[in-house]
């Protein structure tokens, strides 16, 4: 019997927008869950989703994917890639991993948002799609990681860390509950799947697999890759949205969620994606510096997108733009200087070789990230161990949760941002984190800082130990430096040398 | 080869690449040769990132399946593109027969 073609077929069948008869459409389609910016049901109908999938499609398609990213781990178990790898790279694994893998469950519950809640019966269709891709992207890296979990236990935060308070992970878990837990159907489309997945992600999932070949790690750069083959489908949920909205006059409703997804992943992205791209990786397999893949895949691929559906760029773009060159390593030095607080072993990535990669990436470097980096240098070549280590905590921003820092130097500028809100103060890294706060302060003014529950008591006793204890962390989990200050000694050699 | 278009990173987005970027392997040479093919009279870029290559082209790009077929030089359906395709510029159209990619807007 000849079967229909896919085209022939699809649109019938997943047209199921059927008029109720037992409940009101706002029963069932209630807007705290749809989120449809109070749009009637006739303006989705024109949903067409660009990306068309049926289900013997996709289950086929994933069978193989699957099928190549197992086949390549089962292949290389054997390589001693573990036993070989810089510990730099190692820790790129644990920061992933950890920071990642639960993560993808909360995409999973969105998605299903989406399939219930979304208001055009293509979202729908697509979003039972990407709810199981991102099932499959959960249990891939939980698996993954595994078979590391007995030769370092720090490979255990790969699933735990979400159930933690350590300040990294609680500032992860902050922007993702903001984007996938707590929004609508239509909310999550906008900000998890158009800004969050078709922009960000490719940072992350292929700049990443990127440095990962080059390095050698097959296994990581073929999982990672293949699951963004899902993300890349399923992504395209979002933009038929983005077009309805704005041609029904929702326009800067769909551009503000756009906008505070991007500038809060644009935060993230600066602690989880730039030290590890221009400090961890060892480096001659550095494939690009962290700003050149920011401008392939933000600013020349996902930029340019925006303005394709009819959105504007962002009001904070000047200042994103050159946050790029910055904000980054002073992230990393503050991850680096409280490393007893994180659950990989930051490599600091200074050494004279390093130095000089870093100046030539980001000119002016050396007159201004430099300076601090030379300080902990001497520190460390006079053995003044302590003095390369923290005893307070940093002050965290109430928005992104990270280190408030600002690139030191003449032309220094540090600087908070602070607010007062129902007679509470807050304290902010910059205009854009305040501007995402203002946006919608009740959703935002609960929540406790790390430093906030330090100073209402919470951490006892009220120091390092006691903030260790609170993060979960345990001896033999805390992060020392990547390369046991081995760097240091070729700094060493190398002065002894000139010196004669 | 040549690598991430050259410029300013402000104005990097005024541009009109579109195409696919795919995982390393037959797929993704056997794509980039299609695309010669299949769009007689354009500049195709192959910019190989080793775990990726990012297959361009200004304006519109067409893939036919059995172009594909024939560079693969086994049976190929459209929809076995997604198994590599990690990501794409511009935005995407797919049948059974083709699948496009293009922008709506010229800058």
């Amino acid at each position: 019997m000849a079967n229909l073609g896919r085209l022939d077929w699809y649109d019938i069948a997943r047209d199921t927008n059927w008029t109720p008869r037992y409940v009101a459409e706002s029963e069932l389609f209630p807007e705290e869950l749809s989120s449809a910016f109070g749009l009637p049901v006739e303006a989705f109908e024109e949903y067409d989703e660009p990306y068309k999938t049926t289900y013997t499609e996709y289950v086929k398609v994933q069978r193989e994917k699957d099928a190549g990213a197992y086949s390549v781990k089962a292949a290389l178990e054997r390589s001693k890639m573990f036993e070989n790898a810089a510990p730099g790279w190692l820790s790129v694994l644990k920061m992933h991993f950890g920071a990642i893998a639960r993560g993808e469950y909360s995409a999973s519950g969105a998605e299903a948002r989406m399939v219930r809640f979304g208001r055009a019966p293509g979202m729908r269709n697509m979003a039972t799609f990407g709810m199981m891709d991102e099932i499959r992207h959960s249990q891939l890296q939980l698996f993954f990681p595994h078979q590391y979990v007995s030769k370092d236990r720090q490979f255990d935060w790969a699933f735990k860390a979400y159930d933690t308070n350590e300040w990294a992970i609680i500032a992860a878990r902050h922007f993702f509950d903001d984007m996938m837990v707590t929004r609508g159907a239509t909310g999550v489309a906008l900000m998890l799947t158009f800004a969050f997945e078709t922009g960000f992600t490719n940072m992350q999932f292929l700049g990443l697999a990127a440095d990962a070949a080059e390095a050698g790690d097959w296994t990581f750069s073929s999982l990672i890759s293949s699951i963004q083959t899902d993300e890349s489908r399923h992504a395209q949920i979002g933009g038929p949205l983005v077009t309805i909205l704005v041609k029904n006059g929702r326009k800067a409703e769909a551009q503000k969620l756009i906008d505070i997804s991007i500038w809060r992943a644009w935060k993230l992205f600066s602690i989880l994606t730039g030290p590890v791209m221009d400090y961890y990786t060892p480096l001659e397999h550095r494939k690009q510096s962290f700003k050149e893949f920011m401008q392939e895949w933000i600013v020349t691929q996902f930029e340019r997108s925006l303005l394709e559906l009819g959105l504007d760029k962002p009001w904070f773009w000047d200042d994103m733009i050159h946050e790029i060159d910055h904000q980054h390593h002073g992230m990393h030095m503050g991850v680096w200087f409280w490393r007893p607080t994180v659950w990989w072993n930051p490599a600091a990535g200074v050494s004279t070789e390093e130095r000089a990669w870093l100046e030539e990436k980001y000119p002016g470097w050396n007159d201004t990230w430099g300076h601090c980096w030379d300080v902990i240098t001497e520190s460390a070549l006079e053995g003044k161990m302590d003095q390369t280590l923290p005893v307070t905590l940093p002050v965290v921003c109430n928005m992104c949760q990270l280190p408030i820092n600002f690139t030191p130097g003449p032309a220094w500028k540090v600087r908070d941002f602070p607010l007062t809100h129902e007679g509470r103060d807050y304290h902010f890294c910059s205009k854009g984190c305040q501007w995402v706060f203002e946006q919608e302060p009740d959703r935002y003014k609960g929540h406790l800082s790390l430093v906030d529950r330090f100073l209402a008591g919470q951490i006892q006793p009220p120091d390092l130990g006691g903030a260790l204890k609170y993060m979960g962390l345990s001896p033999g989990e805390t992060g020392e430096d990547a390369l046991q200050f081995s760097w240091v000694e070729g700094i060493r050699a190398e002065r002894l040398r000139k010196a004669g | 080869m040549t690598t991430t278009p050259p410029g300013h990173i402000a104005s990097a987005h005024l541009n009109n690449r579109v195409g696919p970027v795919l995982r390393q392997g037959e797929l993704a040479k056997a794509v980039a040769e299609a695309a010669e093919i299949d769009n007689p009279g354009k500049v195709i870029t192959l910019d190989d990132k080793v775990a990726y290559l990012r297959v361009s082209t200004e304006g519109e790009m067409i893939l036919r399946r059995e172009t594909i077929e024939e560079m693969l030089g086994k049976p190929f359906r459209m929809s076995e593109l997604e198994v590599e395709l990690s990501s794409f510029s511009g935005r995407i159209e797919n049948n059974a027969e083709q699948v496009r990619f293009y922008f709506e807007k010229k800058l």
